[in-house]
């Protein structure tokens, strides 16, 4: 049990039902000192009652929970050496900044002048100086975010969790708070547990994400490898916008399995454990993989897919442009282009040709 | 102004409003008037100015002593009502357990219980038990019929705070009893003084309950109804029912604009909880 040491928190078989709904089915996971880890996944996928059953708010069925290797099952809220952001900030309505933010350590009976000191230097690091004697209700929502955060870091929590913080503020404002959040989880090296449902701020902040999926983790890795290695349908679906085809495979060679679709188009996937041929597979590819020239140009050498289409729609995204393809795979297929990229000056109607890499493309499973 | 009220109707609302304050107030007036008139017959012809009868009131001892019983009455009513009140509307509105509604409709039953039928049954119970009549008996039961106002008072401003102010209380190391002090207790301390208040009035204007219950020592209404029987004592009964008017609406006043001062902050804060549970 020695790398308990380096883990904040451990959970095991972890299992929690609300009478017949099973909100948590069996959770497996290990949090490293000073990491920030996400619980990403749609409402009702079980990652706030497993943040819940963490601060002690809920009790696990089944299960185990250590924090800093202790056993905190059975617990009560005020034993555990965690603290919580809640979604609404959750701030004492008849407290000023400085008594919200020092509420714990009053409860650990800190000395006055203790006190003040420590909740003005965490006041500085989440940049609310000066704050003090506002009361809450005078605080802006971003405001209130920092307040929340300070209440809970000032108490040197052995791991901070955060419940969709920034649900609440504009997008503006939640992607300064974004940064903000890195910064601060940086400054001061304390883990940091993340449960959100936006796979953008999962991407941009975490250093592991857990995608959660009807009450079980489906799958646990950094940022890249989620986004990029997709294991399952569900996380490469929930992890952004995805182009999957079900493909037959035709030719089998080493560990690439290739689909002939017609007249010299192809689907090429890196198969890791094989595959048969006949065998019906789903293949993904990521929409910013996709390469688009129009028909009659060079064709492309190297041994990736290929597949010809029609362009159906394009939508301008700001700095990306969107090509929405109908292929002959029977589906569309969609390709993110940077908006100024003069090479991609397709229009609606025209005949193209989409091309990725072999190692661009994934398998999601078998059908 | 609201423009789906026409010319006419605004003037019928306006008379309405009118009528209805000539009859709250005009009695109200007329007994101060009276109660500075220079005559024992209460009528009038206007007989002179006099505050002769609010001398008399304060040498009268049997008078003196039915106000202290009914304040001291009142404020034990009012003390034990909110300390009863207060766990009973936090299991209302926190706690789900098993025969809820049964127990809320026993908290509440006596709001529909005709006071004679309950006066009696308390004069049988305590005949029963070989409790002798006193003023206590007399706050028993006014604790009673007070309780189902105070506890109404309490939960709708128990329900407009967060559970998860004190989930954060607990949160930072408080364990149950500290969060709800620290948090919730403060939170619901304009409701708490408005349930202390009506309790208070309640009991101390309290005649039915009280003329089957309250043994030797009347209360200050049933006092005044003892009094009405005699013709000369009218006059100072009118000025003593003018003080206490004028007492318990300075009172009232008073608390009511510290209450609203305190609320006011408060509101905003849980207004703007509310406002964002609705875009959540």
């Amino acid at each position: 049990m020695s790398e308990l040491h380096d883990s904040a928190i451990t959970l095991q078989d972890v299992r929690k039902s609300f009478g017949r709904v099973h909100a948590v089915r069996g959770i497996s996971l290990e949090v490293f000192e000073g990491e920030f880890l996400t619980l990403l996944g749609p409402s009702g996928c079980g990652k706030t009652t497993t943040m819940r059953m963490i601060a002690g708010f809920e009790e696990p069925d089944q299960g185990r929970i250590y924090l800093r290797g202790r056993d905190v099952v059975g617990d009560p809220p005020n034993r555990r050496p965690v603290n919580m952001v809640f979604q609404h900030y959750a701030l004492f309505p008849h407290m000023n900044v400085e008594d919200n933010v020092g509420y714990g350590l009053k409860l650990r009976k800190v000395a006055k002048e203790e006190r003040r000191r420590l909740v003005g230097e965490m006041l500085d690091i989440v940049r609310l100086s000066g704050m003090q004697r506002r009361s809450a209700a005078q605080l802006s929502g971003g405001q209130q975010q920092r307040v929340a955060l300070a209440r809970a870091l000032v108490n040197r929590p052995a791991a901070l969790l955060l419940d969709e913080p920034l649900g609440a503020l504009d997008v503006k404002l939640r992607k300064q708070m974004q940064l903000e959040l890195k910064r601060i989880q940086h400054e001061l090296g304390t883990t940091f547990v993340y449960v959100t449902h936006d796979q953008e701020e999962a991407l941009s902040m975490s250093d592991r994400i857990a995608v959660m999926n009807d009450g079980l983790i489906e799958q646990l890795g950094t940022p890249r490898d989620i986004y990029e290695h997709p294991l399952t349908p569900f996380v490469a679906d929930f992890v952004g916008v995805l182009n999957a085809m079900r493909v037959r495979v035709d030719e089998v060679d080493d560990l690439t399995a290739t689909m002939r679709v017609g007249d010299g188009e192809r689907v090429v996937v890196p198969v890791a454990t094989g595959a048969s041929t006949g065998q019906e597979l789903m293949a993904a590819v990521r929409p910013e993989r996709v390469r688009i020239r129009p028909a009659g140009e060079v064709a492309p050498a190297g041994d990736g897919s290929l597949v010809h289409g029609t362009v159906g729609l394009i939508v301008y995204l700001g700095t990306l442009t969107q090509y929405h393809v109908d292929t002959s795979l029977g589906g569309r297929l969609i390709a993110h282009r940077l908006s100024d990229d003069a090479a991609t000056a397709v229009r609606e109607g025209d005949r193209v040709v989409l091309s990725w890499d072999r190692g661009d493309s994934a398998v999601l499973g078998d059908v | 102004m609201n423009a789906a009220v026409s010319e006419g109707g605004r003037r019928a609302l306006w008379s309405l409003f009118g009528f209805l304050l000539v009859f709250l107030y005009a009695p109200i007036a007329i007994l101060i008037v009276f109660s500075v008139n220079d005559r024992t017959l209460v009528s009038f012809p206007w007989e002179g100015f006099t505050f002769r009868w609010y001398r008399t009131f304060m040498q009268n001892s049997a008078l003196l002593l039915a106000l202290r019983t009914s304040t001291m009455i009142a404020t034990v009513t009012a003390i034990v009502t909110v300390a009863l009140a207060i766990p009973a509307s936090v299991l209302f509105v926190r706690r789900r357990f098993f025969g809820k509604p049964f127990v809320s409709a026993l908290v509440l039953s006596p709001l529909v219980i005709p006071l004679v039928v309950f006066g009696i049954a308390l004069l049988i119970l305590f005949n029963t038990l070989a409790i002798p009549l006193s003023p206590w008996t007399v706050a028993v039961g006014h604790i009673v019929i007070a309780l189902p106002f105070a506890v109404l008072t309490l939960v709708p401003r128990l329900e407009r705070i967060p559970a998860y102010l004190e989930e954060a209380s607990r949160d930072l190391g408080a364990s149950a009893m500290t969060a709800f002090r620290s948090i919730t207790l403060p939170l619901m301390t304009p409701a708490i003084v408005s349930s202390f208040l009506i309790s208070f009035v309640i009991s101390f204007d309290e005649v039915v309950i009280a003329s089957f219950i309250a043994g030797d020592e009347p209360t200050f209404p049933l006092y005044l109804f003892s009094q009405l029987r005699l013709p000369s004592r009218l006059p100072q009964v009118i000025a003593v029912a003018v003080v206490v008017m004028l007492v318990s609406g300075v009172l009232v006043v008073a608390s009511e604009v510290w209450r609203r001062l305190a609320n006011r902050r408060l509101e905003r804060q849980l207004a703007r909880y509310e406002g964002e549970e609705a875009v959540a």
